[in-house]
């Protein structure tokens, strides 16, 4: 399993776009991705799931990544969250 | 009785209209409760009517985002991405495996997520139940086969409410329907205003947001006070048919005077006769030029071929257009403008990118001498029309003589090509430009050399003169009374063409202000182009005129 936080800076929070953009990039991999925050977990892949976190900025999001391609997966989210999450 | 709804804004064209409002882009849909086929059935329902509904959105971001940009497109996006949540899916899913109808799962799981998203107590998210109501009220749309076309038909004449209506909206109305517009926004000279004009009915802009509660409700519409009464009282609408009946009075009477001079040459008393001709967007136009007594077509835009599309049309598609229209003026003169598109009137599929500075960009003639195949395709449709009625060509944008002869060299290949498949045409077809820029004014004794005819496009050589831009409504006023610079450059491309023999016409917006046109019977011109609702009016000047 691969582990990484990403505090989110976009003033909207994590919100429609980046919530929909983030579940687009981890849906082309295997693995099972987990997001934590504030107490509650979103399935990674699924975008309503992800909005219902209500996060925030200053919000930590925490991933967790399980599955065969989880090396790969990482790098990706990893760069996705600091290229497209916070680029608005 | 409830007090009644009032609303104010700036009044277009003057008229007194009374119906029900209907909200743009809303509809009233009804919803089949009672479930009708197994929960396979219904699975498989949902399956096609999703499908439709995501393809009907990407079509919907596409065309947002070439017409309205990156931000407006957005919306969309999500609209997408939610239709393809598994989420969602999920939760419609088994409330069809609790025995619900489709539409009845669709909207049980719109109302839980609504209700959960407002509950995170964040205002952009709170928003985006709005985003699920959308894509669930798309999703049964399609269940219910409740598709926009069908609804058209059946309804009512309506005054038109909406935020602002685009360019691309504004072509797809059902303008027979339509008794009025009412937009939020907007300005006198913003689309919906350009189009109520050229339609002759009233329109309010600028009445700020109207709430959708007010959808299907009875109104009073009077653009000359600038008032929009929603549930209007019984003594209001009293009141209003009074003054209604009393307008029309006045209007019928004016009407009738003009019907009368209508079958008498437009002629000034000191002799000089000017044709006067008509403004068309489409094909339905016509009857109603031809009975307002338009002696031709002096604007065809031939953009609505390609507006109406989502893919270019074909060279037998716009050729059998242009024929029925050839056709239905009976050897009157029809001036066909060639494609007159760009940054600033978008259509999707030509894929243009988005530019900083579109009225000087890449548009218009300068797409057609650049996309050879794009322009001879509509050159060889028009020629080949040109065998069943008076056809004229007209290039739009000319700033050199050079583009003139570009065009005119890829014309004689369209001409050969259609020599080669043994197809007729008319091979002396009349050629013009417009004058729309101030170099093709200043140039004109040059163009005339290449050219049978000049028409002068008064809104864009207006903006381009006075470096005003005409959507700008802080700055549209100074284009108001300011006319003189414009009609001095009309005058030297008159004094230019007719040197030559050739003619020339006014197609603009001016061609229809009753100010100016002596002025226009001064400096010569032969042809005054206008909207339908205006011939009559401008026919009745000229023959004041001295």
């Amino acid at each position: 399993m691969r582990e990484f936080k990403h505090t989110i800076k976009d003033k909207n929070g994590l919100h429609a776009r980046p919530a929909g953009m983030l579940a687009s990039v981890a849906k082309t991999f295997e693995s099972d991705i987990k997001v934590e925050a504030q107490g509650k977990e979103a399935d990674g892949k699924r975008l309503l799931s992800l909005m219902s976190l209500g996060a925030k900025c200053g919000t930590e999001l925490h991933f967790k990544i399980n599955g065969k391609d989880e090396d790969v997966a990482e790098k990706a989210l990893i760069e996705h969250c600091n290229t497209r999450l916070d680029g608005e | 009785m409830t007090k009644s709804i009032r609303f104010n804004g700036i009044g277009i064209t003057n008229g007194k209209v009374s119906g029900r409002i209907k909200l743009f882009g809303s509809s009233k849909r009804k919803i089949i409760n009672s479930r009708t086929g197994s929960a396979l059935d219904e699975k498989a329902r949902l399956e096609i009517a999703r499908k439709a509904a995501i393809k009907e959105t990407k079509a919907l971001e596409e065309k947002a985002l070439k017409l309205l940009g990156e931000k407006e497109a957005q919306i969309f996006e999500i609209h997408g991405m939610l239709l393809e949540d598994e989420d969602f899916l999920d939760a419609v899913l088994e409330e069809i495996d609790k025995g619900k109808s489709a539409e009845e799962a669709v909207r049980q799981t719109a109302k839980s997520y609504g209700e959960m998203l407002k509950a995170l107590d964040d205002e952009y998210l709170s928003a985006r139940s709005a985003d699920i109501n959308d894509i669930s009220a798309q999703i049964i749309r399609f269940l219910t086969g409740d598709v926009a076309e069908n609804e058209e038909n059946d309804t009512e004449p309506y005054i038109l409410v909406a935020s602002d209506l685009t360019p691309s909206e504004t072509v797809k109305l059902e303008t027979s329907k339509i008794l009025g517009f009412v937009t939020f926004g907007g300005t006198p000279s913003s689309h919906t205003a350009i189009l109520a004009r050229a339609m002759g009915i009233p329109a309010l802009v600028g009445t700020g947001t109207i709430g959708s509660i007010y959808d299907g409700e009875y109104a009073l519409l009077n653009s000359e006070k600038g008032t929009l009464i929603i549930s209007p009282t019984e003594n209001e609408k009293r009141e209003f048919e009074k003054e209604q009946s009393a307008y029309n009075k006045i209007a019928k009477e004016h009407e009738m005077y003009l019907r009368s001079i209508m079958k008498k040459p437009a002629v000034t008393r000191s002799g000089h006769k000017i044709m006067i001709y008509a403004n068309i967007g489409s094909e339905q136009e016509i009857a109603s030029a031809i009975s307002n007594g338009a002696e031709g077509i002096g604007l065809l835009r031939s953009e609505f071929l390609y507006l109406s599309k989502d893919k270019y049309p074909s060279e037998d598609e716009l050729f059998s257009a242009y024929r029925d229209i050839a056709i239905k003026m009976q050897g009157k003169r029809v001036v066909i403008r060639t494609l007159d598109i760009g940054a600033d009137k978008q259509i999707p599929y030509f894929s243009l990118p988005k530019e900083e500075n579109p009225a000087l960009g890449y548009r218009a003639i300068r797409i057609c001498l650049d996309r050879h195949e794009l322009f001879k395709t509509q050159l060889r449709a028009i020629l080949r029309a040109s065998a069943y009625g008076r056809i004229s060509i007209m290039l739009p944008m000319i700033i050199s003589a050079e583009e003139i002869r570009e065009a005119k060299s890829l014309l004689r290949d369209s001409m050969a090509e259609l020599s080669t498949r043994g197809q007729e045409f008319d091979a002396k077809i009349e050629l013009g430009i417009m004058i729309e820029t101030p170099s093709a004014a200043i140039m004109s004794d040059i163009l005339a050399k290449e050219v049978d005819f000049f028409s002068v496009g008064t809104n864009d050589l207006t903006q381009y003169t006075l470096a005003v831009d005409r959507q700008n409504p802080k700055v549209t006023h100074l284009c108001e009374r300011n006319t003189e610079p414009v009609m001095r450059l009309i005058k030297i491309a008159s004094e230019a063409i007719h040197h030559k023999g050739g003619w020339i016409g006014v197609c603009g917006e001016m061609a229809a202000d009753l100010s100016l046109t002596q002025q226009f019977a001064n400096i010569g011109i032969d042809e005054l182009s206008v909207s339908v609702p205006y011939l009559l009016g401008v026919r009745g000047k000229v023959s004041e005129c001295k």
